[in-house]
Protein backbone atom coordinates (compact mmCIF):
# COMPACT_ATOMS: atom_id res chain seq x y z
CA UNK A 1 0.00 0.00 0.00
CA UNK A 2 1.18 3.64 -1.14
CA UNK A 3 1.79 5.71 1.98
CA UNK A 4 3.52 8.10 -0.10
CA UNK A 5 1.89 9.44 -3.28
CA UNK A 6 3.53 12.42 -5.40
CA UNK A 7 1.34 13.79 -8.55
CA UNK A 8 2.95 15.77 -10.94
CA UNK A 9 4.84 17.70 -7.77
CA UNK A 10 6.56 20.45 -9.23
CA UNK A 11 8.48 23.75 -7.07
CA UNK A 12 9.46 26.57 -9.16
CA UNK A 13 11.98 28.55 -8.26
CA UNK A 14 11.70 32.14 -10.11
CA UNK A 15 12.63 30.39 -13.63
CA UNK A 16 14.49 27.38 -12.06
CA UNK A 17 12.52 24.39 -12.24
CA UNK A 18 13.87 21.93 -9.06
CA UNK A 19 11.26 19.74 -9.27
CA UNK A 20 9.68 18.62 -12.33
CA UNK A 21 6.33 17.23 -12.06
CA UNK A 22 7.48 13.97 -10.23
CA UNK A 23 5.20 11.36 -10.33
CA UNK A 24 6.05 8.69 -7.48
CA UNK A 25 4.58 5.65 -4.67
CA UNK A 26 6.45 4.87 -2.10
CA UNK A 27 5.17 1.81 -0.36
CA UNK A 28 4.39 1.68 3.32
CA UNK A 29 7.54 -0.36 5.22
CA UNK A 30 10.15 0.06 2.49
CA UNK A 31 13.50 2.18 2.49
CA UNK A 32 13.57 4.24 -0.53
CA UNK A 33 16.07 5.64 -1.76
CA UNK A 34 16.37 9.11 -3.53
CA UNK A 35 19.25 9.31 -5.61
CA UNK A 36 20.99 11.88 -8.01
CA UNK A 37 23.90 14.34 -7.84
CA UNK A 38 23.74 17.47 -5.96
CA UNK A 39 20.54 19.70 -7.44
CA UNK A 40 19.19 16.78 -8.78
CA UNK A 41 15.85 17.93 -6.82
CA UNK A 42 16.01 15.49 -4.04
CA UNK A 43 16.17 17.51 -0.96
CA UNK A 44 13.59 20.02 -2.45
CA UNK A 45 11.29 17.02 -2.40
CA UNK A 46 11.52 16.29 0.62
CA UNK A 47 10.97 19.51 1.89
CA UNK A 48 7.75 19.62 0.24
CA UNK A 49 6.93 16.15 1.80
CA UNK A 50 7.54 17.37 5.39
CA UNK A 51 5.71 20.77 4.52
CA UNK A 52 8.38 23.29 4.22
CA UNK A 53 7.71 24.68 1.11
CA UNK A 54 4.51 24.31 -0.88
CA UNK A 55 4.15 22.86 -4.46
CA UNK A 56 3.97 25.01 -7.38
CA UNK A 57 1.75 22.63 -9.58
CA UNK A 58 0.63 19.14 -8.42
CA UNK A 59 0.07 17.61 -5.09
CA UNK A 60 1.80 15.09 -3.26
CA UNK A 61 -0.70 12.44 -0.34
CA UNK A 62 1.16 11.69 2.97
CA UNK A 63 -0.50 8.60 4.94
CA UNK A 64 -3.61 10.12 3.28
CA UNK A 65 -3.15 13.61 3.53
CA UNK A 66 -2.48 16.21 1.03
CA UNK A 67 0.37 18.18 2.12
CA UNK A 68 -0.83 21.30 0.91
CA UNK A 69 -4.74 20.93 2.44
CA UNK A 70 -3.57 18.98 5.67
CA UNK A 71 -0.46 19.84 6.43
CA UNK A 72 -0.42 19.84 9.65
CA UNK A 73 -1.73 16.34 9.82
CA UNK A 74 0.96 15.46 7.19
CA UNK A 75 3.40 16.53 9.69
CA UNK A 76 2.33 14.35 12.93
CA UNK A 77 3.48 11.09 10.55
CA UNK A 78 7.05 12.69 9.54
CA UNK A 79 10.25 13.73 10.45
CA UNK A 80 13.21 14.22 9.06
CA UNK A 81 16.68 14.29 9.34
CA UNK A 82 18.33 16.94 7.06
CA UNK A 83 21.37 17.14 4.84
CA UNK A 84 22.87 20.02 6.96
CA UNK A 85 22.32 19.98 10.59
CA UNK A 86 20.42 22.03 11.86
CA UNK A 87 20.74 23.06 15.08
CA UNK A 88 21.52 26.41 16.80
CA UNK A 89 25.03 26.64 18.12
CA UNK A 90 24.28 27.76 21.74
CA UNK A 91 22.62 24.21 22.48
CA UNK A 92 24.00 20.96 23.67
CA UNK A 93 22.85 17.98 21.94
CA UNK A 94 21.07 16.80 25.54
CA UNK A 95 18.98 20.00 25.42
CA UNK A 96 18.45 19.70 21.21
CA UNK A 97 17.33 15.75 21.83
CA UNK A 98 14.72 16.40 24.89
CA UNK A 99 13.51 18.72 23.41
CA UNK A 100 12.63 17.40 20.23
CA UNK A 101 11.60 14.08 21.68
CA UNK A 102 8.82 16.15 23.97
CA UNK A 103 7.98 18.22 20.91
CA UNK A 104 6.95 14.68 18.98
CA UNK A 105 5.21 13.65 21.85
CA UNK A 106 7.45 11.08 23.28
CA UNK A 107 6.56 10.23 27.52
CA UNK A 108 8.79 11.21 29.98
CA UNK A 109 9.96 7.68 30.08
CA UNK A 110 10.35 7.23 26.61
CA UNK A 111 12.19 10.65 26.13
CA UNK A 112 14.86 9.65 28.62
CA UNK A 113 15.25 6.43 27.53
CA UNK A 114 15.52 6.91 24.14
CA UNK A 115 17.68 9.83 24.39
CA UNK A 116 20.09 8.33 26.37
CA UNK A 117 20.52 5.05 24.31
CA UNK A 118 20.46 7.51 20.74
CA UNK A 119 23.29 9.80 22.16
CA UNK A 120 25.24 6.12 23.31
CA UNK A 121 25.18 4.35 20.21
CA UNK A 122 26.39 7.03 18.29
CA UNK A 123 29.06 8.03 20.93
CA UNK A 124 27.87 11.52 21.98
CA UNK A 125 27.63 10.20 25.43
CA UNK A 126 30.42 11.88 26.88
CA UNK A 127 29.56 15.17 24.88
CA UNK A 128 26.41 15.90 25.65
CA UNK A 129 26.54 18.68 27.98
CA UNK A 130 28.80 20.76 25.58
CA UNK A 131 27.39 22.96 23.16
CA UNK A 132 27.24 21.74 19.52
CA UNK A 133 29.23 25.20 18.49
CA UNK A 134 32.26 23.14 19.43
CA UNK A 135 31.34 19.76 17.77
CA UNK A 136 32.47 18.46 14.69
CA UNK A 137 30.87 18.44 11.16
CA UNK A 138 30.25 14.64 11.54
CA UNK A 139 29.16 14.70 15.52
CA UNK A 140 26.71 17.43 14.68
CA UNK A 141 25.62 15.38 11.89
CA UNK A 142 25.50 12.48 14.40
CA UNK A 143 23.14 14.99 16.79
CA UNK A 144 20.71 15.51 13.39
CA UNK A 145 20.24 12.13 13.12
CA UNK A 146 19.96 11.02 16.42
CA UNK A 147 16.44 13.60 16.42
CA UNK A 148 15.02 11.00 13.85
CA UNK A 149 15.76 7.93 15.79
CA UNK A 150 14.54 9.20 19.30
CA UNK A 151 11.36 10.41 17.05
CA UNK A 152 10.83 7.27 15.06
CA UNK A 153 8.24 8.49 13.00
CA UNK A 154 6.04 6.58 10.59
CA UNK A 155 7.86 8.35 7.76
CA UNK A 156 11.36 8.49 8.18
CA UNK A 157 12.93 11.07 5.88
CA UNK A 158 16.90 11.00 5.88
CA UNK A 159 18.85 13.42 3.78
CA UNK A 160 22.42 12.51 3.19
CA UNK A 161 22.69 10.47 6.71
CA UNK A 162 26.57 9.57 6.37
CA UNK A 163 27.98 12.43 4.97
CA UNK A 164 30.57 13.75 7.09
CA UNK A 165 30.71 10.29 9.26
CA UNK A 166 33.42 8.14 9.04
CA UNK A 167 33.14 4.48 7.97
CA UNK A 168 32.70 2.98 11.40
CA UNK A 169 29.85 5.26 11.89
CA UNK A 170 28.36 4.85 8.78
CA UNK A 171 27.95 1.11 9.19
CA UNK A 172 26.49 1.87 12.46
CA UNK A 173 24.53 4.62 11.12
CA UNK A 174 23.35 2.24 8.51
CA UNK A 175 22.51 -0.39 11.15
CA UNK A 176 20.28 1.87 12.74
CA UNK A 177 18.24 2.45 9.68
CA UNK A 178 17.33 -0.98 9.28
CA UNK A 179 16.26 -1.18 12.71
CA UNK A 180 13.88 1.96 12.44
CA UNK A 181 12.63 0.27 9.39
CA UNK A 182 11.89 -3.23 11.26
CA UNK A 183 10.29 -1.53 14.05
CA UNK A 184 7.72 -0.06 11.26
CA UNK A 185 8.79 3.32 9.78
CA UNK A 186 8.59 3.83 6.45
CA UNK A 187 12.41 5.53 5.32
CA UNK A 188 13.14 7.60 2.44
CA UNK A 189 16.85 8.26 2.40
CA UNK A 190 18.36 10.50 -0.18
CA UNK A 191 21.78 11.02 -1.05
CA UNK A 192 24.45 10.97 -3.38
CA UNK A 193 26.18 8.09 -2.36
CA UNK A 194 25.23 5.55 -4.81
CA UNK A 195 26.40 2.18 -2.40
CA UNK A 196 25.05 3.32 0.48
CA UNK A 197 21.56 3.39 -1.68
CA UNK A 198 22.16 0.28 -2.64
CA UNK A 199 22.67 -1.53 0.12
CA UNK A 200 19.99 0.02 1.82
CA UNK A 201 17.20 0.34 -0.23
CA UNK A 202 14.07 -1.48 -1.10
CA UNK A 203 13.54 0.63 -4.34
CA UNK A 204 15.37 3.26 -5.80
CA UNK A 205 14.49 6.37 -8.12
CA UNK A 206 17.21 8.20 -9.52
CA UNK A 207 16.51 12.19 -10.30
CA UNK A 208 18.53 14.33 -12.45
CA UNK A 209 17.92 17.91 -13.13
CA UNK A 210 14.56 17.74 -11.27
CA UNK A 211 12.93 14.99 -13.25
CA UNK A 212 12.17 11.25 -12.17
CA UNK A 213 14.64 9.09 -14.86
CA UNK A 214 13.99 5.61 -13.37
CA UNK A 215 12.36 3.85 -10.23
CA UNK A 216 12.90 0.15 -9.47
CA UNK A 217 14.58 -2.34 -7.19
CA UNK A 218 18.17 -1.91 -7.25
CA UNK A 219 18.63 -5.62 -8.74
CA UNK A 220 16.50 -4.65 -11.70
CA UNK A 221 17.76 -0.96 -12.19
CA UNK A 222 20.98 -3.30 -12.70
CA UNK A 223 19.46 -5.72 -14.72
CA UNK A 224 17.92 -3.27 -17.05
CA UNK A 225 21.42 -2.25 -18.48
CA UNK A 226 21.88 -5.12 -21.19
CA UNK A 227 25.52 -6.91 -21.24
CA UNK A 228 25.73 -4.87 -17.63
CA UNK A 229 27.16 -8.20 -15.83
CA UNK A 230 30.73 -8.98 -16.19
CA UNK A 231 32.30 -12.34 -15.54
CA UNK A 232 36.48 -12.32 -15.65
CA UNK A 233 37.24 -16.09 -16.52
CA UNK A 234 41.34 -17.01 -16.29
CA UNK A 235 42.17 -20.99 -18.29
CA UNK A 236 44.25 -23.42 -17.86
CA UNK A 237 44.90 -23.23 -21.98
CA UNK A 238 43.97 -20.85 -24.21
CA UNK A 239 40.88 -20.99 -25.49
CA UNK A 240 40.33 -21.68 -29.03
CA UNK A 241 38.59 -19.67 -31.44
CA UNK A 242 35.50 -21.96 -32.27
CA UNK A 243 35.01 -22.12 -28.12
CA UNK A 244 34.60 -18.12 -28.27
CA UNK A 245 31.91 -17.85 -30.72
CA UNK A 246 30.13 -20.77 -29.23
CA UNK A 247 30.05 -18.83 -25.71
CA UNK A 248 28.65 -16.27 -27.67
CA UNK A 249 25.78 -17.96 -28.71
CA UNK A 250 24.21 -18.34 -25.18
CA UNK A 251 21.61 -16.57 -24.27
CA UNK A 252 22.22 -13.56 -22.59
CA UNK A 253 26.06 -13.58 -23.29
CA UNK A 254 26.08 -10.04 -25.02
CA UNK A 255 30.07 -9.61 -25.73
CA UNK A 256 32.77 -11.64 -25.27
CA UNK A 257 36.04 -10.06 -25.06
CA UNK A 258 39.53 -12.35 -25.14
CA UNK A 259 42.27 -10.31 -23.29
CA UNK A 260 44.77 -12.70 -23.61
CA UNK A 261 44.89 -16.44 -24.79
CA UNK A 262 43.29 -17.94 -21.56
CA UNK A 263 41.98 -14.61 -19.90
CA UNK A 264 38.27 -13.93 -21.36
CA UNK A 265 36.02 -11.26 -19.98
CA UNK A 266 32.29 -11.82 -20.52
CA UNK A 267 29.70 -9.23 -20.60
CA UNK A 268 25.86 -10.42 -19.88
CA UNK A 269 22.53 -10.01 -18.05
CA UNK A 270 21.95 -11.70 -15.00
CA UNK A 271 25.49 -13.39 -14.64
CA UNK A 272 24.32 -14.98 -11.51
CA UNK A 273 21.44 -17.26 -13.20
CA UNK A 274 23.89 -18.19 -16.36
CA UNK A 275 26.96 -18.80 -14.18
CA UNK A 276 26.59 -22.30 -13.55
CA UNK A 277 25.79 -22.64 -17.28
CA UNK A 278 29.04 -21.28 -18.51
CA UNK A 279 31.23 -23.84 -15.59
CA UNK A 280 29.83 -26.52 -17.03
CA UNK A 281 30.41 -24.83 -20.84
CA UNK A 282 34.21 -24.91 -20.37
CA UNK A 283 33.83 -28.45 -18.52
CA UNK A 284 32.57 -30.03 -21.57
CA UNK A 285 34.59 -28.17 -23.65
CA UNK A 286 37.84 -29.53 -21.69
CA UNK A 287 39.49 -26.02 -20.88
CA UNK A 288 39.68 -26.50 -17.04
CA UNK A 289 39.10 -22.59 -15.38
CA UNK A 290 42.17 -21.53 -12.98
CA UNK A 291 39.99 -18.87 -11.66
CA UNK A 292 36.55 -16.84 -11.70
CA UNK A 293 35.62 -13.43 -11.17
CA UNK A 294 31.98 -11.83 -11.18
CA UNK A 295 30.50 -8.44 -10.91
CA UNK A 296 27.29 -6.87 -11.32
CA UNK A 297 27.06 -3.32 -12.42
CA UNK A 298 26.71 -0.74 -9.88
CA UNK A 299 24.18 2.14 -8.93
CA UNK A 300 26.67 4.45 -10.79
CA UNK A 301 26.10 2.51 -14.14
CA UNK A 302 22.65 2.71 -13.80
CA UNK A 303 23.28 6.22 -13.42
CA UNK A 304 24.98 6.82 -16.25
CA UNK A 305 23.35 4.45 -18.61
CA UNK A 306 20.77 6.92 -17.84
CA UNK A 307 22.21 10.42 -18.16
CA UNK A 308 24.99 9.65 -20.02
CA UNK A 309 26.87 10.87 -17.13
CA UNK A 310 28.85 10.22 -14.17
CA UNK A 311 27.27 11.45 -10.38
CA UNK A 312 30.21 13.78 -10.92
CA UNK A 313 30.18 14.78 -14.18
CA UNK A 314 26.66 15.54 -13.45
CA UNK A 315 27.68 17.60 -10.46
CA UNK A 316 29.70 19.88 -12.23
CA UNK B 1 -2.24 23.38 21.40
CA UNK B 2 -1.05 24.95 24.76
CA UNK B 3 1.17 22.05 25.09
CA UNK B 4 3.05 22.96 22.04
CA UNK B 5 3.02 26.67 22.26
CA UNK B 6 4.91 26.03 25.85
CA UNK B 7 7.39 24.23 24.51
CA UNK B 8 8.20 26.45 21.36
CA UNK B 9 8.26 29.37 24.77
CA UNK B 10 10.59 26.97 27.03
CA UNK B 11 12.87 26.66 23.95
CA UNK B 12 13.13 30.24 23.51
CA UNK B 13 13.76 30.27 27.33
CA UNK B 14 16.37 27.82 27.41
CA UNK B 15 17.96 29.44 24.32
CA UNK B 16 18.21 32.86 25.93
CA UNK B 17 19.77 31.48 29.37
CA UNK B 18 22.48 30.15 26.81
CA UNK B 19 23.58 33.70 25.82
CA UNK B 20 25.43 33.81 29.23
CA UNK B 21 27.96 36.47 28.08
CA UNK B 22 25.47 38.31 26.56
CA UNK B 23 23.18 38.42 29.90
CA UNK B 24 25.89 39.29 31.93
CA UNK B 25 27.32 42.35 30.19
CA UNK B 26 23.41 43.69 30.03
CA UNK B 27 23.35 43.27 34.33
CA UNK B 28 26.59 45.09 34.15
CA UNK B 29 25.17 47.72 31.61
CA UNK B 30 22.35 48.18 34.12
CA UNK B 31 24.67 48.56 37.31
CA UNK B 32 26.85 51.35 35.11
CA UNK B 33 23.66 52.99 34.06
CA UNK B 34 21.95 53.50 38.10
CA UNK B 35 25.20 53.13 39.93
CA UNK B 36 27.50 55.44 37.79
CA UNK B 37 25.11 57.52 35.53
CA UNK B 38 22.09 57.59 37.52
CA UNK B 39 24.30 58.91 40.69
CA UNK B 40 25.88 61.42 38.53
CA UNK B 41 22.55 62.95 36.63
CA UNK B 42 21.10 63.34 39.91
CA UNK B 43 23.28 65.26 41.65
CA UNK B 44 23.46 67.15 38.47
CA UNK B 45 19.99 67.81 37.90
CA UNK B 46 18.49 71.37 39.23
CA UNK B 47 16.02 71.68 42.43
CA UNK B 48 13.04 71.53 40.31
CA UNK B 49 13.54 68.14 38.76
CA UNK B 50 13.92 66.56 42.24
CA UNK B 51 10.77 68.59 43.05
CA UNK B 52 9.35 67.17 40.49
CA UNK B 53 10.46 63.93 40.26
CA UNK B 54 10.72 63.26 44.22
CA UNK B 55 14.02 61.90 43.89
CA UNK B 56 15.44 61.63 40.56
CA UNK B 57 17.41 58.69 41.11
CA UNK B 58 14.59 56.76 41.86
CA UNK B 59 13.01 58.19 38.72
CA UNK B 60 15.90 57.36 36.71
CA UNK B 61 15.99 53.65 38.25
CA UNK B 62 12.84 52.55 37.33
CA UNK B 63 12.91 54.39 33.72
CA UNK B 64 16.08 52.55 33.01
CA UNK B 65 14.67 48.86 33.95
CA UNK B 66 11.96 49.48 31.75
CA UNK B 67 14.20 50.41 28.84
CA UNK B 68 16.52 47.25 29.88
CA UNK B 69 13.11 45.16 29.88
CA UNK B 70 12.24 46.53 26.34
CA UNK B 71 16.02 45.74 25.08
CA UNK B 72 15.73 42.31 26.23
CA UNK B 73 12.18 41.45 24.80
CA UNK B 74 13.24 42.91 21.36
CA UNK B 75 16.32 40.04 21.19
CA UNK B 76 14.01 37.51 19.69
CA UNK B 77 14.41 38.67 16.69
CA UNK B 78 18.09 38.39 16.60
CA UNK B 79 17.40 34.39 17.29
CA UNK B 80 14.78 34.55 14.60
CA UNK B 81 17.83 36.16 11.68
CA UNK B 82 20.26 33.34 13.55
CA UNK B 83 17.57 30.46 12.71
CA UNK B 84 17.40 31.85 9.16
CA UNK B 85 21.01 32.07 8.82
CA UNK B 86 21.25 28.52 10.33
CA UNK B 87 18.53 27.03 8.58
CA UNK B 88 16.67 25.89 11.48
CA UNK B 89 13.46 27.56 10.72
CA UNK B 90 13.72 24.61 8.54
CA UNK B 91 13.80 22.07 10.95
CA UNK B 92 10.93 24.65 12.95
CA UNK B 93 9.22 24.01 10.27
CA UNK B 94 9.15 20.41 9.87
CA UNK B 95 7.76 19.79 13.36
CA UNK B 96 4.72 18.27 14.40
CA UNK B 97 3.17 21.88 15.40
CA UNK B 98 1.04 24.24 13.34
CA UNK B 99 2.95 27.60 12.37
CA UNK B 100 0.25 28.93 14.63
CA UNK B 101 1.55 27.07 17.61
CA UNK B 102 5.31 27.92 16.64
CA UNK B 103 4.52 31.66 16.04
CA UNK B 104 2.15 32.50 18.94
CA UNK B 105 5.38 30.07 21.07
CA UNK B 106 8.00 32.52 19.82
CA UNK B 107 6.06 35.38 21.18
CA UNK B 108 5.31 34.70 24.15
CA UNK B 109 9.00 32.72 24.71
CA UNK B 110 10.23 36.59 23.73
CA UNK B 111 8.23 38.23 26.28
CA UNK B 112 8.42 35.47 29.21
CA UNK B 113 12.35 35.29 28.72
CA UNK B 114 12.97 38.66 29.07
CA UNK B 115 10.59 39.17 31.90
CA UNK B 116 11.93 36.58 33.92
CA UNK B 117 15.32 37.54 33.42
CA UNK B 118 14.60 42.02 34.01
CA UNK B 119 11.91 40.95 36.86
CA UNK B 120 15.05 40.02 39.57
CA UNK B 121 16.38 43.77 38.67
CA UNK B 122 12.97 45.54 39.08
CA UNK B 123 12.88 43.84 42.38
CA UNK B 124 16.38 45.53 43.19
CA UNK B 125 14.50 48.94 41.90
CA UNK B 126 11.46 48.07 43.94
CA UNK B 127 14.07 47.23 47.22
CA UNK B 128 15.80 50.22 46.52
CA UNK B 129 12.60 52.21 46.41
CA UNK B 130 10.40 50.38 48.87
CA UNK B 131 8.19 48.21 48.74
CA UNK B 132 5.09 49.95 49.98
CA UNK B 133 2.17 48.84 48.00
CA UNK B 134 2.11 44.74 47.11
CA UNK B 135 -0.90 44.76 45.28
CA UNK B 136 0.23 47.80 42.68
CA UNK B 137 3.47 45.96 42.45
CA UNK B 138 1.50 42.63 41.17
CA UNK B 139 -0.39 44.97 38.39
CA UNK B 140 2.49 46.47 37.49
CA UNK B 141 4.28 43.15 36.57
CA UNK B 142 1.42 41.75 35.33
CA UNK B 143 0.97 44.75 32.98
CA UNK B 144 5.02 44.96 32.30
CA UNK B 145 4.21 40.91 31.14
CA UNK B 146 1.98 41.88 28.56
CA UNK B 147 4.44 44.69 27.93
CA UNK B 148 7.51 42.84 27.28
CA UNK B 149 5.38 40.42 24.91
CA UNK B 150 4.10 43.17 23.01
CA UNK B 151 7.70 44.36 22.59
CA UNK B 152 8.28 40.71 21.03
CA UNK B 153 5.30 40.70 18.76
CA UNK B 154 6.62 44.31 17.41
CA UNK B 155 10.33 42.78 16.91
CA UNK B 156 9.05 39.78 15.29
CA UNK B 157 7.04 41.96 12.87
CA UNK B 158 9.44 44.21 11.94
CA UNK B 159 12.40 41.28 11.41
CA UNK B 160 10.02 39.47 9.50
CA UNK B 161 8.77 42.65 7.16
CA UNK B 162 12.73 42.88 6.68
CA UNK B 163 14.82 40.36 4.84
CA UNK B 164 18.28 41.96 5.59
CA UNK B 165 19.67 41.05 8.93
CA UNK B 166 22.09 44.55 8.88
CA UNK B 167 19.21 46.80 7.71
CA UNK B 168 17.16 45.76 10.74
CA UNK B 169 19.93 46.29 12.79
CA UNK B 170 20.53 49.92 11.76
CA UNK B 171 16.37 50.26 11.53
CA UNK B 172 16.26 48.98 15.43
CA UNK B 173 19.05 51.03 16.19
CA UNK B 174 17.15 54.13 15.17
CA UNK B 175 13.81 53.40 16.00
CA UNK B 176 15.05 52.54 19.96
CA UNK B 177 16.58 55.85 19.51
CA UNK B 178 13.01 57.63 18.95
CA UNK B 179 10.87 55.15 21.25
CA UNK B 180 13.47 55.59 24.03
CA UNK B 181 13.72 59.27 23.75
CA UNK B 182 10.42 60.36 23.40
CA UNK B 183 9.08 58.31 26.30
CA UNK B 184 9.07 59.45 30.16
CA UNK B 185 11.69 56.77 30.97
CA UNK B 186 14.34 59.12 31.63
CA UNK B 187 13.03 62.57 32.50
CA UNK B 188 9.69 63.81 33.15
CA UNK B 189 6.95 64.78 30.97
CA UNK B 190 6.93 68.31 32.06
CA UNK B 191 10.46 69.05 30.68
CA UNK B 192 9.95 68.02 27.27
CA UNK B 193 8.71 70.19 24.77
CA UNK B 194 5.25 70.50 24.10
CA UNK B 195 5.37 68.62 20.79
CA UNK B 196 7.51 65.80 22.35
CA UNK B 197 5.24 65.92 25.16
CA UNK B 198 2.34 64.99 23.05
CA UNK B 199 3.80 62.03 21.62
CA UNK B 200 5.39 60.41 24.19
CA UNK B 201 1.77 60.30 25.87
CA UNK B 202 1.05 57.67 23.24
CA UNK B 203 4.91 55.51 23.50
CA UNK B 204 4.14 51.98 25.34
CA UNK B 205 7.20 52.64 27.13
CA UNK B 206 5.79 55.40 28.82
CA UNK B 207 2.99 53.54 29.76
CA UNK B 208 5.42 51.30 31.03
CA UNK B 209 7.60 53.10 33.51
CA UNK B 210 4.58 54.61 34.22
CA UNK B 211 3.02 51.56 35.47
CA UNK B 212 6.01 50.33 36.95
CA UNK B 213 6.38 54.22 38.98
CA UNK B 214 3.20 53.51 39.80
CA UNK B 215 4.09 50.38 41.49
CA UNK B 216 6.81 51.57 43.21
CA UNK B 217 4.73 54.53 44.42
CA UNK B 218 6.65 57.41 42.64
CA UNK B 219 3.50 59.09 41.71
CA UNK B 220 4.63 62.55 41.42
CA UNK B 221 5.53 62.40 37.46
CA UNK B 222 2.60 59.67 36.03
CA UNK B 223 0.96 61.51 33.01
CA UNK B 224 -1.86 59.37 32.37
CA UNK B 225 -4.43 57.55 34.75
CA UNK B 226 -2.45 54.05 35.97
CA UNK B 227 -5.17 52.35 34.18
CA UNK B 228 -5.33 54.08 31.05
CA UNK B 229 -1.81 53.03 31.07
CA UNK B 230 -2.61 48.83 31.52
CA UNK B 231 -4.75 50.13 28.64
CA UNK B 232 -2.69 51.21 26.55
CA UNK B 233 -0.07 47.99 27.22
CA UNK B 234 -3.03 45.88 26.61
CA UNK B 235 -3.48 47.92 23.60
CA UNK B 236 0.00 47.78 22.40
CA UNK B 237 0.38 43.78 23.04
CA UNK B 238 -3.14 42.72 21.49
CA UNK B 239 -2.08 44.73 18.06
CA UNK B 240 1.18 43.70 17.71
CA UNK B 241 1.21 39.77 19.20
CA UNK B 242 -1.77 39.81 16.75
CA UNK B 243 0.14 41.23 13.91
CA UNK B 244 3.39 39.83 14.95
CA UNK B 245 1.63 36.13 14.49
CA UNK B 246 0.22 37.17 10.79
CA UNK B 247 3.20 38.26 9.70
CA UNK B 248 5.59 36.11 10.83
CA UNK B 249 2.62 33.03 10.22
CA UNK B 250 2.71 34.61 6.15
CA UNK B 251 6.28 35.17 6.16
CA UNK B 252 7.19 31.14 7.17
CA UNK B 253 4.26 29.82 4.70
CA UNK B 254 5.37 31.99 1.94
CA UNK B 255 8.39 30.67 2.11
CA UNK B 256 10.28 34.27 3.46
CA UNK B 257 12.52 33.29 5.56
CA UNK B 258 14.92 31.29 2.68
Amino acid sequence: MAIIQMIDLTKKFGKLTAVDHLNLSIEEGEIFGFLGPNGAGKTTTLLMLVTVIKPTEGKAIVGGYDITREPDKARQLIGIAFQDPKLMWVMTPWEVLNWHAKVCGLTSSERKERVRWALTELDLWGDRYKSVHAFSGGMRKRVEIAKILIQRPKIAIIDEPTTQIDIVGKHKIWNMIRELKDEGSTIILATNELYEADLLSDRVAIMHRGKLLVCDSPKKLKDSIVGGDLIEIILEKEAPKITIEELKNINRVVEVLVLKPNHLRIYLNRAEEILPQITEFFIKTHLPIRSIRMSEPSLDDVFAHYTGLTIEEAEK
Amino acid sequence: MIKHVLLVAERDVKMFLQYKFILILRALWFLAQIALFGFVANRMVKEDVQIVTGNYFYFYAAGIVITLLYSMAVFISYDIYEEADHGVVEYLLSLPISRRELVLGRAIGGGLRSFLYVAPLMLVVLLMIGMTEPFRILIAFVALFLFAFGVSGMSITIAVSIKSHDRFDILLGVLNAFIVRLSTTMYPVVFMPKQYAVLAQFNPLTYAADIFRWGAGLEATLITNPFLSVLGIILFFSFFTFIGIIFYERRLEGGGWR
